[in-house]
């Protein structure tokens, strides 16, 4: 069996699918009308039924539908249509792996071998309805024994169509003609059988083949059989796209983060049902903000803002997606009005991990991943060198003093490190950076030390311990004399690390023992 | 008359727990891996605010008795160390065995903010508490002026006291002097005597560490446990 899904007024619905949910309820009850075309004379190419009722026609101008009373205008945008003939693709793919993506609002899917996990044909047809629904979809559903029977049914009925194996004919019989008309090449035959007299599907499948033949050639009898429901075709199936990517482009730019979380929201509930489809998750998220570019300043010369957020953790919820989008785009103010918004997410498998008796508890991950960056939005992202401000630390194979990184923390409980067995040494407190100070030498020994504005005798000294590293590379080179030294200050003996510099030729207290 | 067993028992009816006697949960805690100091605190307290003090100039070992008990909580817990001043050692912290893995590091001050590093500590370790899932909760405030924390208002304290009560999780504050007062169920002050020196390295630190404030123990004149703690190179 194959069924058909059809969507009415594609490009009407792909504009109004990433609106919010009640919204788009309302929308739906009002006259609304797709423009094309050049910008100083759009003309209509799509309209849905309150928009027909209300006299908008096909091919009007803007100005021809603005006499036929208010409605609601947009133009046509033909990444939403591509995003949405996914997303029809991927509602499709949850039910059967084989799927023609037959037309623009139009896929065809085999359910052969599918009963046994869904249920009945009308179970599926009703189950594919509600999942439509979820993607944003109101569609025709029709089920046949071949795909062009499910196509036009689809085409001709509203709701739900079973045609049973056998019954096609009779089923198709009430269908005007013009349901065939699926490309303007045909529109030349059915003037020829509207002049014939013949306007159903029933008048043209009682019509004797050969003489349809000799007046309408081979196209006449492909005709003849879809009325019929006798053509049988094997499906094309559709390549499935690993992109999960919607976007969205304002009619007019949008200046305030509110504007954009209605449409932020909405993209990212949609990226997480296709990648649900596929029972998949996002380790990495990312968006690009096309910004109005007449707006932009020359010397800023940017004209996009990108952010790749990269998760420890595959997560399905767009909610959480949604919050991290929103706290960075909170912390940065973009310098011109919004034009577009594009959202493409990483599709990675889903990590099911069980818990254990025995593990330690640990921050939900989810939830660590929303409060770690909002605790970003108060410390920053990354100091003046690079590194990340928030995760977790680790030490670097280097003798260079000071040398770690910051990895992202993830809450999950890894493999312990291969650090040593926990036992209390001294431990060094760093000032970052260093502090610059003059050092009293006897000798080749430190006797006295400027720290804080204060000369502090030298109480004791260890040292030099030489090092150096990168002496190929002009730029990271490094060489120093170091010394541990104790010191006599206001509060008791202080130990501390400092540092001759024998490149800049400078002194540095590098941090104290505590 | 009625008797007081029958008292008791009309009693026991209205009331069930009238005569039960309040067990007070037993008190866990994370040991901070030096055995004179757990010998008389029982290590760090769970569910409660804990002050670790000592000198900002002089040494006194308070960083190194943190980094001691990260080690130790890191082994079991999940730990989050908020650095006020970016003053975290990963290499002292990586040879005292601290589970790298396990421990979020939060380095405030370092990017041009409208909060002040210690705001954004409190702010941060606000957040951190909310979140839940960590053992282990340090904040190290020590690099940053007396007269500087002191403007940290009481109600401050409170909060965190009132916070924390309720987690599974130990909250330690490290500063160069007590400031939760009575929010604080153990205060630590740390000092260092004369170090060893063993030739012209220095070889270890002799630490004493008294007991200010405890909620379980009573603190005794005598509680001022003496300790060494060797270099890392000794």
């Amino acid at each position: 069996m194959f069924t058909c899904l059809f969507t009415p007024d594609f490009s009407v619905q792909a504009a109004l699918r990433l609106e919010p949910e009640d919204r788009r309820e309302v929308l739906k009850q009002f006259p609304i009308a797709i423009l094309d075309g050049p910008a100083s004379l759009p003309r209509v190419m799509a309209t849905n039924e309150p928009a027909r009722l209300a006299g908008i026609e096909i091919d009007m101008t803007k100005m021809q539908v603005e006499t036929c009373g208010r409605a609601w205008l947009r133009r046509r945008s033909p990444a939403n249509e591509n995003a949405a003939q996914m997303a029809l693709l991927d509602c499709a793919n949850s039910f059967s792996p084989r799927v023609e993506s037959t037309a623009p609002g139009t896929v065809i899917l085999d359910l052969a071998g599918t009963e046994k996990l869904f249920g009945r044909v009308q179970v599926i047809a009703q189950k594919i309805a509600l999942r439509a629904a979820e993607f944003g979809f109101e569609l025709n559903v029709a089920i046949a024994s071949n795909p062009d029977t499910a196509f036009y049914a689809a085409r001709g009925f509203t709701g739900i169509t079973i045609v049973p194996s056998g019954e096609e004919a009779e089923r198709l019989a009430s269908l005007p003609v013009d349901v065939l008309s699926t490309s303007p090449e045909m529109l030349g035959t059915l003037e020829i059988l509207d002049s014939w007299g013949i306007r159903t599907f029933r008048a043209l499948a009682l019509l004797p083949p050969v003489p349809v033949v000799e007046r309408l050639g081979q196209e006449g009898l492909r005709l003849q059989k879809i009325a019929r429901g006798e053509t049988r075709r094997p499906l094309a199936p559709a390549e499935i796209s690993a992109d999960f990517i919607e976007s969205f482009e304002f009619e007019d730019p949008v200046e305030t983060l509110e504007s954009l979380t209605f449409i932020l929201n909405r993209l990212l509930q949609q990226v997480c049902v296709r990648l649900a489809s596929h029972s998949l998750a996002t380790n990495e998220l990312r968006l690009k903000l096309e910004l109005e570019a007449r707006q932009i300043k020359k010397e800023q010369n940017k004209e996009f803002y990108e952010r790749a957020w990269k998760l420890p953790l595959p997560i399905q919820d767009p909610k959480i997606l949604f919050r991290l989008v929103y706290l960075d785009l909170e912390g940065n103010t973009q310098p011109a009005p919004i034009q577009k918004i594009i959202v493409q997410a990483m599709a990675v498998k889903p990590r099911f991990a069980q818990s254990g008796l025995f593990t330690p508890a640990s921050p939900q991950t989810e939830q660590l991943e929303i409060t770690l960056a909002r605790i970003r939005g108060v410390t920053g992202n990354t100091d003046e060198n690079g590194v990340a401000c928030v995760g977790s630390p680790r030490v670097v194979d280097s003798h260079k003093p000071d040398s770690f990184t910051v990895q992202p923390f993830s809450g999950i409980d890894e493999e312990l490190d291969s650090s040593p067995s926990s036992s209390p040494v001294i431990s060094l407190r760093i000032f970052r950076p260093a502090l610059e100070t003059t050092v009293g030498l006897a000798g080749e020994k430190p006797c006295s030390i400027t720290l804080h504005k204060k000369l502090l005798r030298v109480l004791a000294a260890s040292g030099p311990w030489r090092s150096s590293g990168n002496w190929w590379n002009a730029s990271s080179a490094w060489t120093r004399d170091e010394w541990d030294v104790a010191l006599k200050t206001a509060e008791g003996v202080g130990f501390y690390r400092i540092y001759l510099d024998r490149i800049k030729n400078q002194w540095f207290v590098e941090g104290t023992f505590d | 008359m009625p008797s007081a067993a029958t008292l008791r028992a009309s009693i026991e009816t209205q009331i069930p727990s009238a005569f039960v006697v309040y067990q007070r949960p037993e008190q866990r805690s994370i040991p901070t891996g030096i055995p004179q100091i757990d010998s008389v605190t029982a290590g760090v307290p769970i569910s409660t605010l804990t002050e670790i003090c000592g000198s900002g100039l002089a040494s006194s070992g308070k960083t190194t008795v943190m980094i001691s008990l990260l080690a130790q909580a890191t082994q079991k817990y999940f730990c989050a160390l908020v650095d006020a001043n970016d003053s975290f050692d990963p290499s002292s912290a990586h040879v005292a065995g601290v589970n790298f893995s396990r421990l979020l590091w939060v380095r405030c001050g370092k990017n041009q903010s409208k909060l002040k590093p210690m705001e954004q500590a409190f702010k941060t370790i606000d957040m951190l508490l909310q979140s839940g899932g960590f053992g282990l909760l340090v904040v190290d405030l020590s690099s940053f002026p007396e007269r500087l924390v002191r403007k940290a208002p009481m109600t401050t304290w409170f909060r965190f006291s009132r916070v924390v009560e309720k987690q599974r999780a130990a909250l330690v504050f490290l500063s160069q002097q007590p400031h939760a007062t009575s929010c604080a169920g153990l205060v630590l002050h740390l000092k260092a005597n004369p170090a060893v020196w063993s030739g012209n390295l220095l070889a270890q630190f002799q630490l004493e560490a008294e007991v200010v404030r405890s909620r379980e123990k009573k603190p005794t004149q005598s509680a001022k446990p003496n300790f060494s703690v060797p270099s890392q190179w000794a």
